[in-house]
Formats: structure tokens, C-alpha cells, sequence
């Protein structure tokens, strides 16, 4: 199938030593800290996000030991609620999104036949605050002032009265912190979406991860500003006073509900979303074909996108409203089960209809779609009115809930993991050791949350740190307990298997899948500058034809190989239609020393010094205003302003 | 080969054409808004009118009017589509084409879903006493 199996000989040697001048970082101290090459940034986002994964693995084990029996005290009540409040925030805050960010920093430029992202700088500055904000919180756990009051923080027992100490500053000011880094990461995947496509891949040409990393961009765009100010307006009630959630002195302890599940259900799907579109992505290499129907999967993709933002109270089913409201986010929940499915089975037909060749990334797309579709199923219950307050605040919503996103979020991570694994370290994986993990993990996320919809349904509460042993529920949580460890032996077996790789792993060809999108052109892994020529595009499986890959062999032209600077290539939003050669930025220190000032100014927020905060925000306004200084035109191009 | 028939060309860009993909979406977001907005905030000031207006037919109206806007929007969709695939029939080369007929299959399954939505609250507003907890 494949055509172009390694990278193209249509640049020149010349042209070939002049990219590698200017786009290559000679190996140093300032040149790692400096770097703006989005495939390392997206490598630092991966392993960042990975770390932070492990550590939160690590809590939900101390918590499984701490329920595997009744009345066990292997952590304290206070303990417990940090340890649990962590492990969600984390998950959801500190790996999914910037797990699935990392995979969209190293590939979407490569799948779009570009040589970085729009904003290089500001990608390195969102790893350096999301790196600075992920440590600000985890910092907090080992002195006891981690944030104890759930991943969502309900008013009123987040408040100072109800949580005194630095528990629930930590958790506002360090959401806040991150939401920089989110904000930026979103903003430079649209604008690198939208205006760095090679020529002519028009929209109905984009990878559908493409589509899906851009969906979830504009969601986070319209969902974070709602978290960011409902941490804003908790922080300003614990600190100054402010009453925006006291009902006593006109504020309302629903508006934080509110704001935080409009933010709160698309998160969901903005965790999901890019997952699906590496599915996506994966299946074509596996099953020899092209995925079924891919107008209506970015229908799904663009329905999903926009729907998500009309269901946020089905998590509110609880609070009293007007039933005649709930009904509007009951149909919206409904429907929205439409697109998902549609996806579903797009891959389902896919997978019939092509030939499959059986390799670890597709066992765990075979897994995804298992576990996923569970969880989908509990979900669509939650969509019923009279169901979820019967069940709200129990097991079964946790259960649910990790059905969804091991299922939907997990897996999907795990088959982009062994299927691009040879493009980003270029080495190959131990393919036998992929399959126990695989099976390891998938036995022992079943084993670990299946019995969660039991004991949920038998009545047991979610948030306990303990329980008595009358209620029956003792043996179904050693049953839990036991899945963990198993669960747990199968993650690091995915680690295992990816230091082997990078360290005595096979060297990986530039094509091993046959794969069918731009990245499977480029070395493995790929040059600083991705492409010696940018592609000209034909159809929605580049590799997979012919005029692609003459496109980037001989006789192509130089306004596609642009070796006289650091430059690509700018081309129109909806048919990428070349417009001009841009200059890209150079390594700079800057990024990171705005994070630092930033880091500096949320940490001295946290324990009041609010002098060095006025600092830390001057020295903030500095760096921006050298940053965006205009800089100093270069002689020659004086002399041709006529 | 021949060139793109006139007339179709500006189905490929424009208003129109995003009007037909993202009406429906629009529509539904000013109906969810407008009349989830009207019901919460009447019922929780212990009325059920708004004005003069019962609380009924203002949602009512908040749901009429967004599914009328929704099936224009479905019909422009629809339109896209017949004619980019009649330009294509025709042997018109231009990508823009391609393009916008995948938009328009998006537009036109897009605007189902939301006016599905819209039709489901609609039952709703028939069946419910709006202000009942």
C-alpha cells in the first residue's frame, strides 16, 4: 500500500545542510531549556504527564489497600480525603489532557505537512507552566495541605469556615495556573490547524486526530474560562472575603455548580475526544483501509463538540430544580449518545470490513471499544432522570465514570503509545511484552471496576475512607482491591516495555505500519525541520497515494522546501491554498522565565507574601513586553523598503 | 475537465454555507439558554408568567422559533449538497467543491441532531408544569 516508506529525496544536499543549519539545536545546557522544537516539547509534555500519571496511580493503590477491607486504617479519614481528591484532579487535570496534548504537540504538525507549531514559544511556555503547576500541586500532598474536598470542590465545604488552611487554595490557585497552560496550548493548535496545512489538504483532507485535537481546542477555549472563574470567585472568598457563595450575604452555593459543570461535562469529552481521534488515526495501519464513513465521524467530532457544552445539569440532577429544566439537559444527554455511538460503529464497520492485522496498538483499540461502550451504556442512564437520583454520590457513578475514561481516554492513549512509539524514540517495541500488558491491563481494569457497579447499586457511598461489614460490601472491594494490583502490574509492564525500546529496541524504519498519514513520511524519529520537502496533498491517505509521494521527490519546487531561513508555509484556513513562506522563532529562554515569574507569583499568592507577589507580577509584565517587543528590522531589510 | 458551473461557485464559501453547517447548532444554543433561562429564573422568583407573557408560551416560543430556524437551516444544507455533487457530476475540478459537499453532509446530519433536541424539549414543555420540583 505504502509508497513512500522513507523521507523524500526531492530537497537538494545543499538544501538538505542549510535546513538542518537552521532548524538543528546543537546539544547544550541552554539549548534544553530553550528549545521551542514542537516534537520535544510534545515529548516533555508525554513523559511530564506520564510521571504525574504514576503518581496518582499510586494514590488510588494506597486507597484500594485502604478498602480492600472494612475499617482498615491504613490512612486516616483526612489523609484519605487528599489522597482521593489528588488522584482525581490529577487524572483529569495534570495527565489526560496534557497526555493527549502531548501526543497532539508532536503529531499534528507532522500529520499536517508543517515544520512546527503556528506559536513555537508559546508552546514551550504551556509545558513550562503545566510542568510549574502540576508540581505547585503535587507539592502540597507530602505536607498535608493537598487539596481534600473532591476533584470538583462543591461549595459550601470548600469554603474557609467549612476547610480552613491551604487545602482548597491550592486547588484554586493551581487550576488556575494550569488553565495558562491549556488556554495557550488550545490557541496554537487552532491557529496551527487552521494555517499551516501543506497544500491542499483542504478541510475534507485533515487526519481525523487533526479534527479531533482542533474540536478539542475549541472546547476547552469555551469551557475554561467558566473554571477559571469559579476558582477565581473561591479563591477570592477563602482570602478577601468576598461572598459569591454565601447565600446568607446574597451569593448562591449553585452558581459554582454551575460553572464548574459547564466547564466540567466538556472536559469529559475534551479527555475523550482527542483519544478517539488516535483511534482513529490507528485503525487505518491495522485494518488496511481507510476508516468508514469519515464525513459523518467529523459530524460526530463537531456534534459532540458543540452538544457537550448542553448537558452540563445532568449533573445537577440532584439539586431541586424546575423538572421542566432538567428535561432540556435530559434530551441534549439523550441525543448526544448519537454521535458517540455513530463513531462506534464507523470503527466496528471498519474493522469488519478491512483486513486486521493484529498488533498491540489494535488489541488495545480492541479494548478501547469493550470498555468504552460500557461505560456508555451506564452513561446513557445517567441521562434518565428518575435512574441518576438513585444513584448519584455512589459506586455506580465511579464505576461509570472509569469505564469511560480507562476505556475511552487509557486504552486509546495506550495504542497511540505502541503505534507511534518507533516515530517518536525511533526505536521498535518488544511485541510480546506489549501483549501481556495489554492483557494485564484489561483484565485487571475490569476486575477492578466492574464490581463498582454492585456495590454501588447495594448502596455503598462513594468518598468513604472506610466502611462497616454489614452492609455485603467487603468482598466485592477485595475483589476491586485485587483488580488494582493487576491493573496496576500491567501499567508498569507498559513502561517496562517502552524504556526496553529506547534502550535495546530494534531501529525503527521511517514507515513500520504502512501507516497512511504525512508523519509516516518523515525519518524515525523525524529531523528537526520534520520535512525536507512540504508536501503537496492529493487525497485523505496521503501515504497511501501516489501523486503525494511524487509531490516530495524530484522536481520539487523551493516555495516547498524553503531552506534559505526557519521558515514554513502559511496556506488558507479552508482549502490550503499556499499564501507565503513565514519566518519561525528561534530558541529562547523567554518561555521559561515567564512560567518561573508566573510560578513565583501564584506560590507567593498561596502563602500570602503579597509584596514578592507584586514582583512576580512585574516581572510577568516584563517578560510579555520583551517578548512581544517588535524586533530591530535586519539591514537587508531596510534596503528593499523602497 | 471543464470549469466550476457558475451559479454553484458561491456554495462553496460564504455565509450561506456556514449558515447551513452551524445554524442548527446556534439555533439550539439560544433555545437551551432562552428557555432553560426563562423557566429557572420565573419559577425561582415564584412566577409563572413572564410580563404578561405565561411562562408556558414564552418557553414555548423559545422553542418554536430556534427548530424553524433549525429546519432552514437544514434546507440550505440539503441545498449544498444537491448542487456541489451536481458540480461534481459535471467534472468541476476545484477541491473548494469536495470541501464543501463534506460540509454540507456535516450541515445537514448536524441540523437533524439539533432539531431532534429541540423537538424532545418541546415535548417536554407540553407535558411538564414548568415550575414542578
Amino acid at each position: 500500500m505504502s509508497t513512500t516508506t522513507t523521507p523524500s529525496p526531492g530537497a537538494s544536499r545543499e538544501d538538505l545542510a542549510r535546513l538542518a543549519e537552521h532548524w538543528g539545536e546543537r546539544p547544550s545546557l541552554r539549548a534544553w531549556f530553550a528549545t521551542v522544537d514542537h516534537k520535544r516539547i510534545g515529548r516533555r509534555y508525554l513523559v511530564t504527564a506520564g510521571f504525574f500519571f504514576v503518581l496518582a496511580g499510586l494514590n488510588a493503590l494506597v486507597m484500594r489497600t485502604q478498602l480492600a477491607r472494612p475499617e482498615a486504617g491504613v490512612v486516616s479519614p483526612q489523609e484519605y480525603n487528599q489522597l482521593f481528591s489528588m488522584h482525581g484532579i490529577a487524572m483529569i487535570f495534570l495527565f489526560a489532557t496534557p497526555m493527549l496534548f502531548g501526543f497532539g504537540n508532536f503529531l499534528v504538525p507532522l500529520m499536517i505537512g508543517s515544520r512546527d507549531m503556528a506559536f513555537p514559544r508559546l508552546n514551550a511556555f504551556g509545558y513550562w507552566v503545566f510542568l510549574f503547576a502540576g508540581l505547585f500541586m503535587w507539592a502540597s500532598l507530602p505536607f498535608g495541605a493537598a487539596p481534600n474536598n473532591g476533584w470538583f470542590a462543591y461549595v459550601p465545604l470548600s469554603g474557609e469556615q467549612n476547610n480552613p488552611g491551604l487545602h482548597m487554595d491550592v486547588y484554586a490557585l493551581g487550576l488556575l495556573f494550569l488553565g495558562i497552560s491549556t488556554t495557550a496550548a488550545a490557541i496554537n493548535f487552532i491557529v496551527t490547524a487552521l494555517k499551516l496545512r501543506a497544500p491542499g489538504m483542504s478541510l475534507n483532507r485533515v487526519p481525523l486526530f487533526v479534527w479531533a485535537i482542533v474540536a478539542t481546542a475549541f472546547m476547552v477555549i469555551f469551557a475554561l474560562p467558566a473554571l477559571n472563574l469559579d476558582n477565581a470567585m473561591l479563591f477570592l472568598d477563602r482570602r478577601f472575603g468576598t461572598h459569591f457563595f454565601d447565600p446568607a450575604a446574597g451569593g448562591n452555593v449553585l452558581l459554582w455548580q454551575h460553572l464548574f459543570w459547564i466547564f466540567g461535562h466538556p472536559d469529559v469529552y475534551i479527555i475523550v475526544m482527542p483519544a478517539l481521534g488516535i483511534v482513529s488515526a490507528v485503525l487505518p495501519a491495522f485494518t488496511r483501509r481507510g476508516v468508514v464513513g469519515y464525513p459523518l465521524i467529523v459530524l460526530s467530532i463537531v456534534a459532540i463538540a458543540i452538544i457537550s457544552f448542553g448537558v452540563w445539569v445532568h449533573h445537577m440532577f440532584a439539586t431541586g430544580l424546575p423538572q421542566l429544566s432538567y428535561s432540556f439537559f435530559s434530551a441534549a444527554s439523550t441525543v448526544i449518545t448519537i454521535p458517540s455511538g455513530l463513531q462506534i460503529f464507523a470503527w466496528l464497520a471498519t474493522m469488519l470490513l478491512g483486513r486486521l492485522v493484529i498488533r498491540v496498538p489494535l488489541l488495545f483499540v480492541i479494548g478501547f471499544v469493550v470498555t468504552f461502550v460500557l461505560g456508555g451504556f451506564t452513561g446513557v442512564m445517567f441521562a434518565l432522570t428518575a435512574f441518576d437520583q438513585q444513584v448519584t454520590d455512589s459506586y455506580f457513578v465511579v464505576a461509570h465514570f472509569h469505564y469511560v475514561l480507562i476505556g475511552g481516554a487509557v486504552f486509546p492513549m495506550l495504542a497511540g503509545i505502541y503505534y507511534w512509539l518507533p516515530k517518536i524514540t525511533g526505536r521498535m517495541y518488544h511485541e510480546r511484552l506489549g501483549r501481556w500488558a495489554f492483557w494485564l491491563v484489561f483484565a485487571g481494569m475490569h476486575v477492578t471496576f466492574f464490581p463498582m457497579h454492585l456495590y454501588g447499586l447495594f448502596g455503598m457511598p462513594r468518598r468513604v475512607y472506610t466502611y462497616r461489614s454489614e452492609p455485603g460490601w467487603a468482598g466485592w472491594n477485595l475483589v476491586s482491591t485485587v483488580g488494582s494490583y493487576l491493573l496496576a502490574v500491567g501499567l508498569l509492564l507498559v513502561l517496562v516495555g517502552v524504556v526496553h525500546a529506547v534502550r535495546r529496541g530494534r531501529p525503527a524504519p521511517a514507515d513500520p505500519w504502512d501507516g497512511d498519514s504525512l508523519e509516516w513520511s518523515t525519518a524515525s524519529p523525524p529531523e528537526p525541520h520534520n520535512f525536507p520537502v512540504l508536501p503537496r496533498v492529493h487525497s485523505l491517505h496521503p501515504m497511501w497515494d501516489e501523486r503525494t509521494a511524487e509531490s516530495v521527490g524530484p522536481g520539487a519546487t523551493s516555495d516547498r522546501i524553503l531552506s534559505e531561513g526557519r521558515h514554513t508555509l502559511f496556506t488558507s484556513e479552508l482549502d490550503a491554498h499556499p499564501e507565503r513562506a513565514v519566518q519561525m522563532p528561534e530558541p529562547t529562554l523567554k518561555p521559561l522565565v515567564l512560567a518561573a515569574a508566573l510560578l513565583l507569583f501564584f506560590t507567593s499568592m498561596l502563602f500570602a507574601w503579597y509584596p514578592v507577589a507584586a514582583v512576580a507580577a512585574l516581572t510577568v509584565a516584563a517578560t510579555i513586553a520583551v517578548w512581544l517587543w517588535p524586533p530591530r528590522p535586519l539591514e537587508q531589510d531596510l534596503k528593499v523598503v523602497p | 475537465m471543464s470549469t466550476p458551473p457558475g451559479p454553484h461557485a458561491r456554495l462553496t464559501g460564504g455565509l450561506l454555507l456556514w449558515f447551513g453547517v452551524l445554524g442548527g447548532a446556534v439555533a439550539w444554543a439560544v433555545h437551551l439558554l432562552a428557555a432553560w433561562g426563562l423557566d429557572e429564573l420565573a419559577c425561582a422568583a415564584g412566577s409563572e408568567r413572564v410580563s404578561a407573557v405565561p411562562l408556558v408560551q414564552a418557553v414555548g416560543l423559545a422553542v418554536v422559533i430556534p427548530a424553524l430556524v433549525t429546519v432552514g437551516s437544514l434546507l440550505v444544507a440539503a441545498l449544498v449538497w444537491r448542487r456541489t455533487m451536481r458540480a461534481q457530476r459535471a467534472g468541476a475540478q476545484d477541491r473548494a467543491f469536495g470541501r464543501s459537499r463534506m460540509l454540507a453532509v456535516v450541515g445537514v446530519w448536524a441540523n437533524l441532531l439539533f432539531l431532534t433536541i429541540i423537538v424532545l424539549s418541546g415535548i417536554a414543555v407540553l407535558v411538564l408544569p414548568p415550575c414542578q420540583r
